[in-house]
């Protein structure tokens, strides 16, 4: 089953990995993968099992291949930190895939633009498209919704029965959608929805609108 | 000198502040002097510190026959205390001796609390007899040249060891003790602790099962006949009485006489939040009492502390609220009178806190149960035979805790670096680590040099190096600091240091409760109405407020589980309830009202029932049973039954439980007759059973939490630093789920799965139990609305989640929390 939505005339799909595919532009956009931090962890001494590295490569090629998008954009936090090892990974995925790669920097991004640059991508400090503002932080800016990440957000339902569970979430206000963190070995932060916002959750493969 | 004429010095001090040592005081000090090792078996405030420090000093004199003249500077003895609170007591103590016998020694204390100047003073000339804690002994094995400064160590005691054994902390202890054996070749080791089941078992994890030391070592059993009497104090109007709660307010106005009755009164809470609102609300009815009356609690700053303890010991105070943080070795001779609030779950705590009272020889201790709602009065009636029997709880020791043993191998390795078939022998004596095997111990050593069990080309993995010789070393400086700072096994959420703006420090409270306040909020913390202003680095700045709130801070603690023993007594006292009234206690007299009330919608259960209530309210469908075996029983019961179920059918439900029962509380109800016809309460496949249903609820998933940090898989940061590490930070729940789905075959995760078995669930009586429903008549009454039994479980918010429904399914029946 695929989720969309219609946002500013624009359609706007979803995919349970947490990305979002902007139909008409055909632009994936993908917030806070972290790539890089299973390596960092280990680097100073915590023994975070390795394998788990692979896999916020394994979920990019499944989610680009799933769309095939022209263009794909990261709303920053790209990487964890610092360079290491797992850039080389990295590297390799961005040579086999053909979609364009932009970053939208985030407060996690310090390795030096040069170095994206020198694989392709173009960084941006923020990107406006049409009526669309593309950060990294949640921002408001008149006549644009804004696309986000930063937050990781996720949200608690309840039910009958006392039950209650957290998921992370799309979340949609009126004039912005921040997006869910991409990546494994990422945490998230909950957030408490006004009557008016949009939540579209992930649940095991899955997304909802609640 | 020969032993009795060191004997004479002891005896003409003991003459001379007109005392006369006890038998047990004597047994120690000729045991001592003969070289033997042993446990000491003897209550708090009995004068169980003379009876190590004297030897200890007697040693010394006749090792040092010209000590007068000639002093050896450096360590002789080693003195462990659990809480850091006891040191200065315990140094006083042993000043007083040093300082009788005109003995050139230096006695110094090394905790957290110590100053850097003081320490690195120390670092040079150590104190000739040091009072420190577990955790900073092992910080003393992570500096190097550690063994110079033990070489000439002759005894190391360890004091309150009921209170690390069964911890973690304990486990640490072993691994330290391990050491020294080695380091110090004549080291005489001694426990001392208060009466426990298991007193034997408690020997051999301090010396280790197979070594010298514990074939050498003797059990002195100090036999002070002290009367402990018990009274209840039962409501007048047990019909208003509550079902639930766990504050017992309403009791308050009772406490008053008892308070004015006596010198002075102490009053035990089992939980810090509970520990304010009484002092508050005493406070608010009482307002004379402003000025007499004290608050003592873990949380509160240490100045305040060791005043609250100075003034009880000066009398100037008669009443002090507290929680355990009093539990432990400092004597208060005023102490007339002791009140428990809420059951103590646990009959050697109960003991240990009647013991704080009516210390002069041949007084009695006079400790007062106060109910907090009607089912615990059943718990006072037993309680009180308990204490008759002195059926005492066993702590139970660890198996095998990697996450420790990690720890310990890292700070050997940043102090002068370790040889891993020198230290693997040591280990092996230890009680924790007897059937580590060598599998283990190589994944253990491949685990901390290389991260994982296999070496990858693009791995950058630091923490462990070995160097040529074979030496394991961690020469990363950065690596070094972060263990240093995260030695300890004490797991707590990150606290938080609460200050006045000018900066007066009041104490520290979870940051979690902190993260729920908004600037202007007031809150009662420290026995005082404090308005919230902000958050800066780790510290939350107030001010003070004359708002009067009822926000008072939660700590999260652990919630003990009654013995079997106890159970039984319980299940034994509840029968009762059936016999006419001439053959009951006071206390199920008193719950006559209670259990008509119970009989309405349901029925009290004889010794040969066992009762299923159902019954729906707003929050869902209920199915309570009541097997009365007390919390860590049914936690393992509700677990198993709920994944029996979860097999005929797909479903959702919360557990909670209590010493009395549990509730497995869901959206749909569960036909109780189809659980039944299943027999579901089968012993057979129990224990694969169990294993699958942890996979399914969060249990091992908590217990994961402490061994992600003590193992240093998870840094905290420096809270009191004010360092933050954010980009080292992540969360235990989400490396269990990286393990879980990469490395499932990874130790510290199963030992996650270990823990909750041996030390949780109880297995061994789980299996009884289930046997002994079995053989019981099944009675369920499916009531129309909650029975006064199920009160307290019901009402519990701390709940354990079982589902193998599709997540889609249930969002669809659920909605989002909004603001309001």
């Amino acid at each position: 089953m695929v989720l969309n939505t219609t946002i500013q005339k624009q359609t706007f799909t979803f995919h349970p990995h947490g990305g979002l595919l902007w139909e008409e532009k055909s632009m994936l956009l993908i917030s806070d993968v972290h790539l890089g931090k299973v390596s960092h962890f280990r680097k100073f001494g915590a023994a975070v099992p390795s394998p788990a590295a692979q896999k916020n490569f394994i979920l990019l090629d499944e989610i680009v291949t799933h769309f095939q998008p022209f263009q794909i954009c990261f709303l920053g936090d790209l990487f964890h930190a610092a360079l290491n090892k797992e850039w080389q990974l990295f590297e390799n995925w961005v040579a086999k895939t053909p979609s364009e790669i932009i970053l939208v920097a985030g407060n996690h991004d310090i390795i030096a633009p040069e170095k994206f640059e020198s694989v392709g991508i173009q960084i941006f400090k923020e990107l406006c498209i049409d009526d669309f503002l593309l950060t990294h932080h949640p921002e408001e800016r008149t006549g644009f919704f804004n696309f986000c990440g930063h937050i990781h957000p996720a949200i608690r339902l309840q039910g009958f029965g006392r039950q209650r569970v957290k998921l992370p979430c799309f979340f949609k206000s009126k004039h912005q959608m921040i997006l869910p963190a991409f990546g494994e070995f990422t945490g998230n932060h909950t957030l408490t929805p006004k009557k008016e916002d949009e939540i579209f959750v992930i649940a095991e493969g899955e997304v909802l609108k609640i | 000198m020969d032993r009795n004429e060191l004997f004479e010095i002891a005896n003409s001090w003991f003459l001379e502040q007109d005392w006369t040592p006890h038998a047990f005081q004597k047994e120690t000090w000729n045991a001592f002097l003969g070289g033997k090792h042993g446990l000491l078996n003897a209550p708090t405030g009995s004068g169980k510190t003379y009876a190590l420090w004297f030897p200890i000093v007697l040693h010394y004199i006749r090792t040092h026959p010209e000590y007068k003249s000639r002093h050896t500077k450096g360590l002789k003895a080693i003195w462990i205390t659990p809480l850091r609170a006891l040191s200065q007591e315990i140094k006083q103590s042993a000043e007083r001796i040093v300082a009788d016998l005109e003995l050139p020694m230096t006695v110094g204390i090394r905790t957290g609390d110590t100053s850097a100047k003081e320490r690195s003073r120390q670092k040079n000339t150590m104190p000739d007899l040091l009072i420190t804690t577990p955790e900073s002994l092992q910080l003393l094995l992570s500096s190097k040249g550690y063994d110079k400064i033990f070489k000439n160590c002759s005894a190391i005691v360890v004091d309150e060891w009921h209170e690390l054994l069964g911890t973690k902390r304990g486990v640490q202890m072993e691994l330290a003790l391990s050491r020294l054996k080695t380091v110090c070749p004549n080291l005489c080791i001694w426990g001392i602790s208060a009466t426990i089941g298991n007193l034997e078992q408690a020997r051999q994890v301090l010396l280790g099962p197979t070594s010298k030391a514990y074939q050498d070592s003797v059990l002195v059993k100090a036999k002070l006949n002290k009367k402990i009497t018990v009274k209840s104090v039962i409501p007048k109007e047990m019909e208003t009485f509550p079902w639930r709660g766990h504050l017992g307010l309403r009791l308050l106005h009772e406490v008053v006489p008892i308070i004015n009755n006596s010198k002075t009164t102490l009053l035990f809470t089992n939980t810090r939040g509970q520990c304010e609102i009484w002092f508050q609300k005493i406070l608010e009815k009482h307002p004379e009492y402003a000025g007499i009356m004290a608050m003592h609690h873990g949380s509160v700053a240490k100045e305040t502390r060791l005043w609250v303890e100075q003034a009880i010991r000066n009398e100037t105070l008669s009443a002090v609220v507290c929680t355990s943080s009093l539990d432990l070795g400092v004597d208060f001779a005023p102490v007339e009178t002791v009140v428990q609030i809420g059951g103590p779950k646990g009959v050697a705590r109960f003991l240990q806190r009647a013991g704080r009272s009516g210390h002069q020889p041949g007084k009695e201790s006079v400790i007062h149960f106060l109910p907090t709602h009607a089912m615990e009065l059943i718990e006072a009636s037993a309680m009180q035979k308990a204490v008759r029997n002195a059926e005492v709880e066993d702590r139970i020791p660890y198996l095998n805790s990697f996450d420790v043993l990690l720890q310990y191998l890292t700070t050997l390795a940043v102090s002068d670096g370790f040889y891993p078939e020198e230290i693997f022998p040591e280990i092996k004596q230890t009680f924790c680590y007897q059937a580590l095997s060598e599998a283990q111990w190589q994944w253990l050593l491949n685990f901390l040099v290389i991260g994982s069990q296999s070496l990858k080309t693009y791995d950058e993995y630091k923490k462990v190096e070995v160097e040529s010789d074979g030496r394991f070393k961690v020469n990363n400086r950065g690596i070094a600091m972060r263990h240093r700072f995260q030695i300890g096994t004490i797991v707590g959420d990150a606290s938080i240091a609460v200050r006045y703006q000018k900066g007066g420090y009041i104490g520290s409270i979870e940051e979690y409760f902190i993260s729920k306040l908004t600037p202007g909020d007031v809150f009662t913390f420290a026995g005082r109405n404090l308005e919230f202003i902000r958050v800066k680095g780790m510290q939350a700045h107030v001010r003070n407020s004359t708002k009067r709130t009822n926000k008072v801070p939660s700590w999260m603690g652990g919630r003990l589980s009654f013995s079997a023993q106890m159970s039984e007594l319980l299940r034994q006292e509840l029968y009762t309830a059936e016999l006419e009234p001439s053959k009951q206690s006071e206390e199920i007299k008193a719950l006559a009202p209670m259990f008509a009330k119970q009989r309405e919608e349901s029925i009290v259960p004889k010794p040969n029932e066992f009762l299923i209530e159902t019954f729906k309210t707003r929050d869902g469908y209920h199915h309570i049973f009541y097997p009365f075996e007390g919390r860590g029983v049914h936690e393992a019961m509700s677990s198993l039954l709920s994944y029996r179920i979860s097999l005929l059918t797909p479903i959702t439900c919360s557990l909670a439980y209590n010493d009395y029962g549990f509730e497995l509380l869901s959206d749909k109800p569960i036909d109780i007759q189809n659980v039944l016809d299943n027999n579901l309460f089968t012993t057979a496949y129990m224990l694969s059973d169990l294993q699958k249903s942890l996979n399914s609820n969060e249990m091992a998933r908590r217990k994961f939490r402490d061994i992600a940090v003590i193992s240093g898989m998870v840094f905290t940061g420096y809270p009191d630093k004010g360092i933050k590490m954010k980009h080292l930070q992540s969360s235990s729940q989400l490396l269990f789920d990286v393990f879980k789905d990469f490395e499932p075959d990874n130790l510290l995760y199963q030992q996650a799965y270990t823990e909750t078995f041996e030390h949780q669930l109880e297995e061994g009586r789980l299996r009884m139990a289930l046997e002994r429903i079995a053989e019981q008549h099944i009675q369920w009454k499916q009531c129309e609305k909650p029975t006064p039994f199920s009160f307290p479980i019901i009402t519990d918010r701390l709940r354990e989640k079982l589902s193998n429904e599709k997540l889609a399914d249930r969002i669809k029946r659920m909605t989002k929390i909004l603001t309001k």
